[in-house]
């Protein structure tokens, strides 16, 4: 009897633990990824002045590139160069083979549904994007329509033309694990602002 | 060895993957502890020493684009070459045998860029499956393009080899299966050296890695929409295909070669030497030699091999004939008398042009620097000089060529001995200020521009079209320098600049080549060749014949119908007139002279595009040589394609550019910029101009193509909370259980 019992005790425990680390990790992926973008907010501060790239911490295989924010959602966020593969766990990661955002052409800017990107979904089409530059130029984009595309056959065609975005996330949103699917928001510049004086 | 390789460089990948999640997490900690000033604190000095990434992205040193992922290329396929090269008279032909070996579970396309001589004939494809072998057929480029695409979406397998540079070819395999190894046999032929009384074959191994000059956008400003890009002009319009994934050499090297020689010549041989590799020598008889590596070694240096004729040395003229169809080909090698008058020493204008880019980093920049300060030391009173320098950036010395006294000399040597190399490699600014000649009219004084490069950039064109334009007077020497230089644009510039070229290897080389240099500098000791002839049937190239300088023979090819007469060559030894006379009934027998013949001709009816000729007429006459002679051109590939498909439908095929090694004495982080992160890299440009290459508006989703590929993102936290947050619950609801039932009982 005895030691059935400390037996589903330490079942118990061990499944309290399991879960409690499993959790955990998932808690402190999000932390960090919300960390990540305080300490990123800072390093952009330094790279609007500087007009250099600069590393948000030592050991970063990446550096800010731009800043998005979405003044309808009270939203902000700094975007990566997608130099190593580890950016999109500390923010939004431009796709390397794509335009910065601003050139011309279509910037493909990716983040994680279930974290920088969890509102994505939440944008209307009209909706105003604002992009900063690395060489602090303010430029709005207007949210033009959005699609749901295959990862590997996303039919976005990153040269030429005018200034675009599409800002891309898993699909389907509230689904959980990977997923081959992806949501992407379409949006085409309006203006370009003058230069943000620092 | 590759084996090696692999799981080193993947377990190195694996353990700082593991750092750098410490390192994170570590940092959230302290964060969340200590306040963020911490990290502030640690973040400034790493900043200031090694926190950047030197990338174009950032504006400094060289243009590079990461290709793949951190231990991506562990699934390329592997691949292991043997060479074997027959040298009978000045004849070499080679048999180029590549080994692809697909260690993954998947389907693999392999692009392998690979290095030939700059004049090798390529006429045979073979591929190799199982025991049965499949012959390749020369076809036009796009053609044969379009044959590979279908066979390799279709399943066959299929290879293709396009040259991408007279010296630099791709061989695509498609289709190999998991685990499974293709053979892939490429054949050429060439002539061999001469210089003086010695004969060399060269047999590069590697492509160094090139540089590719951004394409410049031209901008308009119109008043209603901004600046706007009008039109694109990129000197190297195909860079994708020239710049292959480069291993750091600290990550080991890779691509193993086997090589052997064998020498037939119909007299004695002598001093035969490979001064770059260990090899053995087997001497059947005098009159033979059989040269073989001493064991694999990896491809990243070219391979050389010299030797002389024992006994009375080079013959003053040697024929050789080769008939087909009733048309014969004649090679002649004619070597001028020397030493009858040693000509007057000219007094010169010497520019100096030294390469200090960043492939020139290590050894090369240590040659290079020899060679131009012992250069120096040899002017003489009265002569004039200028040192350009350059990588991305140019210095011209002195605002015009100055007179070699001691002042300027001084000043001169001081500069060239503190150069260092770094950046990338624009020799087009360098060679067009080294052209700017301020007194064209000076005929008391030979103009002489002196190039020390390894040349490895991609612009060729461009730069040989400069040369076409605005040679004027000067006369252009170049060294290539290092171990693996670009000897196509080397010899070329030699060509069209009508100088001479020669090549240093290692720092011990640099006296003897440089010498051999300040004697052709001297003045050529050959012009105005030609040949004459009553046989209107003649057709011979090069055409013009260059001029000779010291130690160099006439090498020229010939068809005709005839297989007797004679053939008349004509030239000027200073004023005297020269002129010898070749019977071409005395011809001997010359394996492969028509093939010769027709890459002759269409090297140089290429190099009429650098000086003005129609494009079109170029390509027509280059297409139809290539087609009749079954040669693979700029115009003209070969391809293999099984007869069966292998790969079964429901299987996709990886394609991957299959890395190349650094050459040997190279500085990696020089080139490439300081990223231990990536054992790849790959020297490509500003992805941000290339985006503007296409100025016509497509639409965002365009349905036809595949688009961006687009990464994964979803951090997986919802999932880990989730099933986290059930498995804390089950357990407290099996503890409570637990606990009730113990108080009950």
């Amino acid at each position: 009897m005895i030691t059935k019992q400390r037996m589903a005790v330490s079942a118990a425990i061990l499944l309290l633990f399991c879960g409690v680390v499993l959790g955990g990790h998932g808690l402190y992926i999000r932390a960090k990824a919300a960390l990540a973008q305080v300490l990123l907010e800072r390093a952009w501060a330094e790279t609007i002045e500087t007009r250099r790239p600069v590393k948000a911490w030592a050991w970063a295989d990446t550096w800010p590139i731009a800043r998005l924010s979405f003044p309808k959602l009270h939203r902000s966020a700094i975007v990566l160069e997608q130099a190593g593969g580890e950016a999109l766990a500390f923010g939004p990661a431009h796709v390397a083979a794509t335009p910065l955002p601003g050139e011309n052409g279509t910037s493909v800017i990716a983040g994680h549904r279930d974290t920088h990107f969890n509102f994505i979904k939440d944008l209307k089409v009209g909706d105003e994007i604002e992009v900063t530059t690395r060489a602090g130029k303010a430029v709005t984009f207007r949210m033009t329509g959005s699609a749901i595309v295959h990862a590997q056959a996303s039919g976005i065609d990153a040269t030429g033309g005018t200034p675009r975005l599409a800002l891309v996330t898993c699909y389907p949103f509230d689904a959980i694990g990977q997923a081959p699917l992806r949501y992407v928001v379409f949006a085409e510049e309006v203006s370009a602002a003058a230069v943000v004086s620092r | 060895m590759s084996t090696n390789l692999v799981s080193r460089g993947r377990s190195l990948e694996w353990t700082r993957q593991l750092l750098r999640r410490a390192g994170i997490a570590a940092a959230v900690l302290m964060t969340a502890f200590l306040g963020s000033s911490a990290i502030r604190a640690d973040t400034t000095p790493a900043r200031t020493t090694s926190g950047y990434v030197t990338t174009s992205e950032m504006g400094t040193g060289s243009l590079l684009l990461k290709t793949t992922e951190p231990g991506q290329y562990l699934e390329a396929p592997r691949l292991k070459t043997d060479v074997a090269i027959t040298v009978t008279g000045p004849i070499a032909r080679a048999r180029i045998t590549q080994r692809f070996e697909n260690p993954s579970d998947k389907w693999v396309e392999g692009i392998y860029v690979f290095p030939l001589p700059q004049n090798a004939g390529v006429d045979t494809l073979k591929m190799q499956i199982g025991d049965r072998y499949l012959e390749g057929q020369v076809k036009e480029r796009e053609q044969a393009r379009q044959i590979y695409e279908r066979a390799a979406a279709q399943g066959y397998k299929a290879t293709l080899i396009e040259q991408q540079r007279p010296n630099m070819f791709t061989n695509s395999v498609a289709n190999i299966g998991p685990h499974e190894t293709v053979v892939v046999q490429i054949e050429y032929q060439e002539a061999v050296r001469l210089d003086g009384d010695k004969f060399s074959l060269r047999v590069p191994l590697v492509v160094g890695p090139r540089y590719s000059p951004p394409a410049e956008a031209l901008v308009a400003d119109s008043s209603s929409s901004g600046m706007q890009v009008v039109a694109v002009h990129d000197p190297v319009p195909d860079r994708d295909s020239v710049t292959p994934p480069v291993i750091n050499p600290i990550f080991g090297k890779i691509n193993p070669v086997t090589l052997s020689v064998t020498l037939k010549s119909g007299v004695s041989l002598a001093a035969i030497e490979s001064p770059y590799h260990d090899v053995d020598i087997s001497r059947p008889d005098d009159k033979t030699a059989t040269v073989s590596l001493k064991g694999p070694v990896p491809a990243d240096r070219d391979f050389v091999l010299n030797w002389k004729l024992a006994a009375n040395g080079v013959p003053q003229a040697s024929l050789f004939r080769e008939t087909i169809d009733g048309k014969s080909y004649y090679l002649a090698m004619v070597v001028p008398p020397v030493g009858t008058t040693t000509p007057h020493r000219q007094t010169r204008e010497a520019i100096f042009v030294i390469d200090n880019s960043g492939s020139m980093a290590g050894e090369s920049i240590r040659q290079a620097k020899k060679a131009l300060l012992m250069a120096l030391s040899e002017l003489k009173p009265g002569d004039r000089f200028n040192v350009i320098r350059f990588d991305n950036t140019l210095t011209v010395l002195f605002q015009d060529a100055v007179p070699a006294d001691a002042e300027h000399l001084l000043v001169a040597n001081r500069y060239v001995q503190g150069l260092d190399a770094a950046g990338g490699t624009e020799i087009y600014p360098a060679l067009k200020a080294a052209l700017v000649d301020t007194t064209p009219n000076d005929d008391t004084r030979l103009r002489q521009v002196v190039f020390l490069t390894d040349g490895d950039v991609s612009n060729e064109d461009q730069v040989l079209a400069e040369i076409g334009k605005s040679l004027g007077r000067s006369r252009l020497f170049t060294v290539g320098i290092g171990s693996a230089p670009n000897s196509f644009l080397m010899e070329h510039i030699a060509t069209l600049g009508r100088g001479s070229f020669t090549h240093i290897g290692s720092e011990a080389e640099v006296d003897a080549r440089m010498t051999e240099l300040f004697n052709k500098l001297e003045s050529p000791v050959m012009t105005d060749l030609r040949v004459t002839t009553n046989d209107a049937k003649l057709e011979t190239w090069p055409n013009p014949i260059p001029d000779l300088y010291a130690g160099e023979p006439v090498v020229l090819t010939g068809a005709t119908d005839e297989t007797t007469g004679s053939l008349r060559l004509e030239g000027r030894m200073g004023k005297k007139p020269w002129s010898t006379t070749l019977d071409l009934a005395s011809a001997v027998d010359g394996r492969g002279v028509s093939k010769l013949w027709a890459r002759s001709k269409i090297s140089a009816i290429e190099d009429l595009r650098y000086q003005g000729a129609n494009q079109g007429d170029v390509d027509a006459q280059v297409l139809k040589v290539a087609l009749d002679f079954h040669l693979v051109s700029r115009l003209t590939s070969l391809v293999a394609v099984d007869i069966t498909p292998s790969r079964p439908e429901h299987e996709d095929m990886e394609s991957h550019e299959m890395p190349t090694n650094l050459p040997a004495g190279w500085d990696f982080s020089k080139v490439f910029g300081e990223d231990p992160e990536h054992p790849l890299m790959k020297a490509s440009v500003d992805p941000a101009l290339l985006t503007k290459l296409a100025a016509n508006d497509k639409p965002v989703v365009a349905s036809a193509t595949d688009g961006v590929q687009l990464p994964q993102t979803d951090a997986g936290t919802t999932l880990q909370i989730l099933l986290g947050t059930l498995l804390a619950l089950a357990g407290l609801v099996v503890l409570v259980g637990t606990r009730k039932r113990a108080v009950r009982s």
